[in-house]
């Protein structure tokens, strides 16, 4: 025989009071996410943002730039044509504007640059081209030839009192590394960037990721020398920021190696911004 | 005497192959073992030419002609004891040590190294083998000519003559003597009398600055090792300070119980005295370190060292003075890599004043970066350049519409790559004032070699920097002559 207990019929009332009784648990529950959350959030140990100089992305960016103390990343990205990049330049040249803004912080301070060499046709970076971006005399040059050796280097440098930033060029995606990298980052407030020839698996620990390609640039009228180099820019990953309209906000940059500033090229504009800025002053 | 002779004189002979090499492997790790007495050490140079030569053996016997080490002790023996006393209990501390390695062995001390040599080959009492301080005189005049280590057909004649001891040689004349037989019989005799400097050759150069630290009880724990390790250190570091020099470089070795010796070294890329900064780069090695059964003694050296007037404390808050000094931590980081990278893997980028672009950038130590500025003014000089340059310029098949024009389209690693747009060409001459690799020097009369250097940016917006080695001409063949290269990447 079925025993029916009296409180089958109860009011929902009881239930309700159940409920209550959990609200505070909830709460609480809440309030810890809240401090994990923050714990990892901008606010933590003061950290500094450094503006990009693109107002439009500095605009999307956690305090109005980039984050030091924090893990960026930059890979470099299919062509336009959907053509695998056959080399990175365009994301080094990215690359090494996103180290000189960082390295303002610290301008005599260290930069350290590890990278592992790739066999007979390895291009190292070539120190007059980053001239444009910061003094070559800063950088540290690392070579390792394994990526544990590189990532060891890389902590070692972001624990160091006098590095003003650490760039890691590697194609290795290692999540353990990446979160070792990101918290001694934090740590020590000394920025890090992981340079990659070539896209990575999506799931990473990075606060903000790049993708980088270049794009054709745009001549002179009636000439086809080449124009200030241009990249096309997606901003695959951004912690702590702002979220945009788009999924991936993308944007045509102009790198313009005589005035030395990036600059966004209006999406209708189609000439050179150069061009548009002497018609505007004339 | 051959083996069958011997063995028909004695029936149950035992024998055993001669092994030169493991016998030279033995003297050395002696010698390595020795330098818990002094770090000058030589293996006996007169038996390790014989043992090389083939020789069967040395006139003066011992094993595999092989044998005798010589240790300059000078101003060692007073660690044992005051004056003669020391020196004997030195001597009898070597013998007892090395016979409790199942060494037999027979220690002489005298004031030049040929007498030493001498005595502990030929002398006939105990009592002999210390020869007191310019004693060697006397102490040599009874023993055979055979001590003087001359060569076997010498002291046949000696023998022939009547010259049995050595003695006997000190009345003869010296003229007619070195008419004879040539300078080396009396060169001998003066280096074992001590009219002639006979310089001992040490194995390892011997370091200015050493500590060392013997323990009553033989340790084998890492702890123990990092600690004494601490101790050596400190003690190094005063005898640095107080000298006004800097290690470049340090050297620690572990003297386990079984006589053998394990080294490790650190290098740092200046001077260096600071205490906690070279332990910490020694905290790296010692785990490489292996004590064995335990280790009785460590010695600590500074090899290579520098005039190094050292840093002063900066005040408190004045972070200003400690990056202007670059005591902002990157040199130590710089050592702690190239420790464990290797210190070619850890560098400067240095600008070169050169047209060739490849020639432009080399590397240089850490610790001394470029000048502030100097690379500035190289990249102000040039054209626009690559953000990445190719070790070695990669060969491309090109496609122009125009001979001298541009490339239209260049293949690079099975890719085709559509030209867009091209700028160029920059010349890049020879530098026809810089001797060639080779040696030799271009002829001054000659339009030297050139590239031409164009920047391209394909229809995917990837921009190249290639070059065509040389002038357009055509080859007997029809077909172009000056080859493309592929030189690097723009950003």
């Amino acid at each position: 025989m079925p025993v029916i207990s009296p409180n089958t019929f109860a009011p929902p009332v009881t239930r309700q009071a159940a409920n209550d009784a959990a609200a505070p648990v909830a709460q609480a529950l809440r309030e810890k996410v809240r401090r994990l959350e923050r714990a990892h959030s901008a606010e933590r140990a003061g950290r500094l943002a450094v503006p990009l100089g693109v107002p439009t992305i500095d605009a999307l960016l956690p305090d109005g730039g980039l984050l030091t103390g924090a893990l960026h990343e930059v890979e470099a990205g299919a062509a336009p044509s959907g053509r695998v990049a056959s080399h990175d330049g365009a994301a080094l040249g990215f690359a090494a504007h996103l180290l000189g803004r960082l390295g303002t912080l610290r301008p005599a301070g260290t930069l350290l640059w590890c990278r592992r060499p790739s066999g007979p046709g390895d291009a190292p970076p070539y120190a007059p081209a980053l001239a444009a971006w910061f003094d070559p005399a800063r950088l540290l040059m690392v070579t390792v030839r394994r990526d544990e050796d590189l990532f060891w280097a890389m902590e070692e440098g972001l624990r160091c009192p006098g590095m003003a930033a650490v760039l890691g060029e590697t194609r290795a995606a290692d999540l353990t590394a990446g979160r070792r990298l990101s918290l001694a980052a934090e740590k020590s407030g000394v920025p890090a960037l992981l340079l990659r020839s070539q896209p990575a698996p999506a799931q990473s620990v990075c606060t903000t990721r790049w993708r980088v390609a270049s794009a054709a640039s745009c001549s002179t009228p009636g000439l086809s020398d080449l124009g200030a180099a241009r990249w096309r820019i997606e901003l695959r990953r951004n912690r702590f920021g702002v979220p945009s309209v788009a999924e991936t906000p993308t944007w045509l940059l102009e790198w313009n190696d005589e005035t030395h500033c990036l600059s966004v090229v209006p999406q209708a504009f189609r000439g050179s911004t150069r061009a548009r800025d002497a018609r505007l002053a004339g | 005497m051959r083996l069958a002779d011997a063995r028909a004189l004695v029936p149950d002979l035992l024998t055993a192959p001669g092994e030169p090499q493991a016998d030279r492997r033995l003297i050395e790790s002696i010698a390595n073992w020795c330098d818990r007495y002094t770090p000058w050490v030589a293996v006996d140079p007169l038996g390790g030419a014989l043992a090389e030569e083939g020789a069967e053996a040395c006139s003066a016997g011992g094993f595999g002609g092989d044998a005798g080490l010589l240790l300059d002790v000078t101003g060692c023996a007073h660690l044992f004891g005051q004056g003669e006393a020391g020196e004997r209990a030195l001597l009898a501390d070597l013998v007892e040590r090395l016979s409790r390695h199942d060494l037999t062995c027979r220690v002489a001390m005298a004031d030049t190294a040929g007498a030493a040599w001498a005595l502990a080959r030929f002398a006939e009492r105990q009592a002999d083998l210390l020869c007191p301080a310019h004693g060697q005189r006397a102490a040599l005049a009874g023993l055979p000519v055979d001590g003087l280590r001359l060569d076997a057909p010498i002291l046949e004649t000696f023998l022939k003559l009547g010259l049995r001891r050595i003695g006997d040689l000190y009345p003869l004349p010296r003229a007619p003597l070195a008419r004879r037989f040539g300078d080396r019989p009396l060169t001998r005799l003066d280096q074992a009398l001590g009219t002639l400097a006979e310089p001992i050759e040490p194995r390892r150069p011997a370091p200015a600055f050493r500590t060392r630290l013997a323990f009553a009880e033989p340790i084998g724990r890492p702890e123990d090792i990092a600690a004494a390790t601490s101790r050596l250190l400190a003690a190094l570091c005063r005898q640095l300070e107080q000298a006004g020099v800097g290690a470049r470089r340090l050297e620690i070795a572990l003297y386990r119980v079984d006589g053998s010796v394990d080294r490790t070294a650190i290098g740092t890329s200046r001077p260096n005295r600071d205490n906690p900064r070279l332990m910490k780069l020694f905290e790296e090695k010692l785990g490489e370190l292996d004590a064995g059964f335990g280790v009785e003694l460590m010695i600590l050296a500074a090899p290579e060292v520098e005039t190094f007037s050292g840093a002063q404390d900066a005040l408190p808050d004045s972070g200003a003075i400690a990056t202007s000094l670059g005591e902002d931590g990157t040199i130590d980081l710089a050592d702690r890599l190239a420790l464990r990278l290797g210190a070619e893997n850890v560098v400067r980028l240095l600008a070169r004043d050169s047209h060739l672009p490849e020639r432009v950038q080399t590397t240089g130590t850490a610790a001394k970066p470029a000048a502030a500025g100097a690379w500035r003014r190289v990249a102000d000089l040039k054209g626009a350049r690559p953000t990445r340059l190719l070790q070695r310029p990669e060969p491309v098949d090109v496609t122009a519409i125009v001979p001298d024009d541009p490339p239209s389209l260049f293949r690079w690693r099975q890719h085709a790559h559509r030209i867009v747009r091209a700028e160029g060409p920059e010349r890049v001459a020879d530098e026809w004032w810089r001797p060639r690799p080779d040696g030799s020097r271009p002829p001054a009369n000659i339009v030297p070699p050139y590239r031409d250097y164009y920047r391209v940016e394909d229809d995917d917006g990837g921009r190249f920097w290639l070059f065509r080695d040389g002038p357009y001409t055509l080859a007997a063949n029809g077909r172009p002559a000056a080859r493309w290269f592929l030189h690097g990447f723009c950003a």
